[in-house]
């Protein structure tokens, strides 16, 4: 597994529930959401900070 | 006197540079001033933790963040406990004399608080913390080696039959920084709260367990000039007792169950955050759900998240001290308009 920080830029929908799977489903192009949370809106377009996980081979240390 | 227990979640993002919540564990007054004023309060690690500091608060319910995400969405539960036994993950990379430090904070723990621990564990690698400073202020993080971490724990409860597992991980010193230097000020960022959220988070999403985390780090040299917001982080060695003592009584996460006691998303009257703040997964579902959103917006924060912004509608106050008071007339089934404006009277609907 390693983390990750990523941005992204979502449209902001018609309900705070839409959005939130929005938001949800555009973090998962990159990764497991594991932290996130919108950071600043402008007009309709909410910008996201996340930490994202990704799988990888387990190596035992 | 209500049928209704009444349930308020106080929310304090760590890592935004909250003016109240964002250093040692100051934040941890309003949490004391709340919990007398409703029967259960849900707050997470940022807010109840001040290193050497803490104040138990037996209807104060201590629940990590990924942990509050998910009992916000209706997904986890959470079941009071009379105790946990905590596992102590301690990473590699921490140096034997701190090391030794973390133990005896930890004994400490156990002979002076009757805290239960299981023997601890090392990681079997460093877990490397990196830190970062996002666009928007907020500091986050990442581990190198987050494998490493999530075997330590597996072996804490499969072995130790932990219940609720500490961790320390060792980070990076940097005591000239100017970020350090603002935070030991009482101003900007906490350079560490972002990584150490995502160690936590980590650890909840995969085990399902309490979870919360102490940094490793040589101690500071003695500033004159430290903030009082920021003093509590170095009265000590380490930042290990209010982690372990909110860990011995935090909820346990439960899953599909409906048990006597517990608490889901549907008990919250009332959700306390910053005005600046509500961009979190957590509020998005709570203002979905019966509670009433209080804003405070003395309680400035690096990001720029109104209520509006994201379609919540929230009852905006200026401080806690205020956000106190719609409380109490909240839970007294009291309209606070004619307590603080003229009433105005009825007019027709239509």
């Amino acid at each position: 597994m390693t983390t990750h920080f990523i941005t992204a830029e979502i449209d902001r929908q018609e309900s705070p529930v839409k959005t939130h799977q929005a938001i949800e489903a555009e973090l998962q192009k990159q990764g497991e959401p594991l932290r996130w949370a919108v950071t600043r809106v402008e007009e309709q377009r909410l910008h996201v900070e996340a930490v994202v996980t990704t799988s990888a081979p387990v190596a035992r240390a | 006197m209500s049928q209704r227990p009444y349930t308020v979640v106080l929310i304090v993002p760590t890592g935004i540079g909250a003016t109240f919540g964002g250093y040692a564990g100051d934040a941890l007054p309003i949490a004391r001033a709340m919990a007398q004023v409703c029967d259960r309060l849900i707050t997470h690690p940022n807010v109840l933790n001040g290193a050497q500091l803490y104040w138990p608060l037996d209807n104060v319910f201590y629940v990590e963040g990924y942990g509050l995400d998910q009992f916000a969405a209706g997904r986890w539960g959470l079941r009071p406990v009379h105790q946990n036994r905590i596992g102590l993950v301690l990473d590699q990379e921490i140096e034997p004399e701190l090391r030794l430090q973390q133990l005896q904070a930890a004994d400490a723990c156990r002979a002076t608080l009757g805290l239960s621990l299981t023997d601890y564990i090392v990681t079997d690698a460093p877990l490397q913390v990196q830190l970062q400073t996002a666009a928007s202020g907020a500091t986050w993080g990442t581990i190198q080696n987050p494998d490493s971490l999530l075997r330590a724990v597996t072996q804490l409860i499969q072995y130790a039959k932990a219940e609720a597992i500490a961790v320390v991980a060792r980070f990076p010193d940097d005591p000239e920084s100017e970020a350090l230097q603002a935070y030991r000020q009482g101003q900007g960022v906490d350079p560490l709260a972002g990584a150490e959220a995502v160690i936590s988070h980590l650890v909840v999403r995969t085990f399902q367990i309490p979870c919360a985390h102490a940094p490793a780090l040589q101690p500071l040299p003695l500033d004159p000039h430290l903030n009082p917001r920021a003093a509590a982080e170095e009265i000590g060695y380490t930042f290990l007792p209010s982690v372990l003592v909110g860990l011995s009584r935090a909820p346990q996460l439960v899953r599909g169950s409906n048990q006597q006691g517990e608490l889901w998303s549907r008990d919250v009257d009332a959700v306390v955050v910053p005005a600046t703040a509500c961009g979190s997964s957590a509020l998005f579902h709570l203002s979905q759900s019966q509670a009433r959103i209080i804003a405070v917006s003395e309680n400035q924060t690096q990001m720029q998240v109104s209520p509006a912004a994201i379609g919540i509608q929230a009852v905006q106050v200026l401080s806690y001290l205020e956000a106190l008071g719609i409380l109490v007339a909240h839970q007294a089934g009291i309209d606070p308009t004619p307590l603080s404006q003229s009433l105005q009277p009825l007019k027709p609907l239509l």
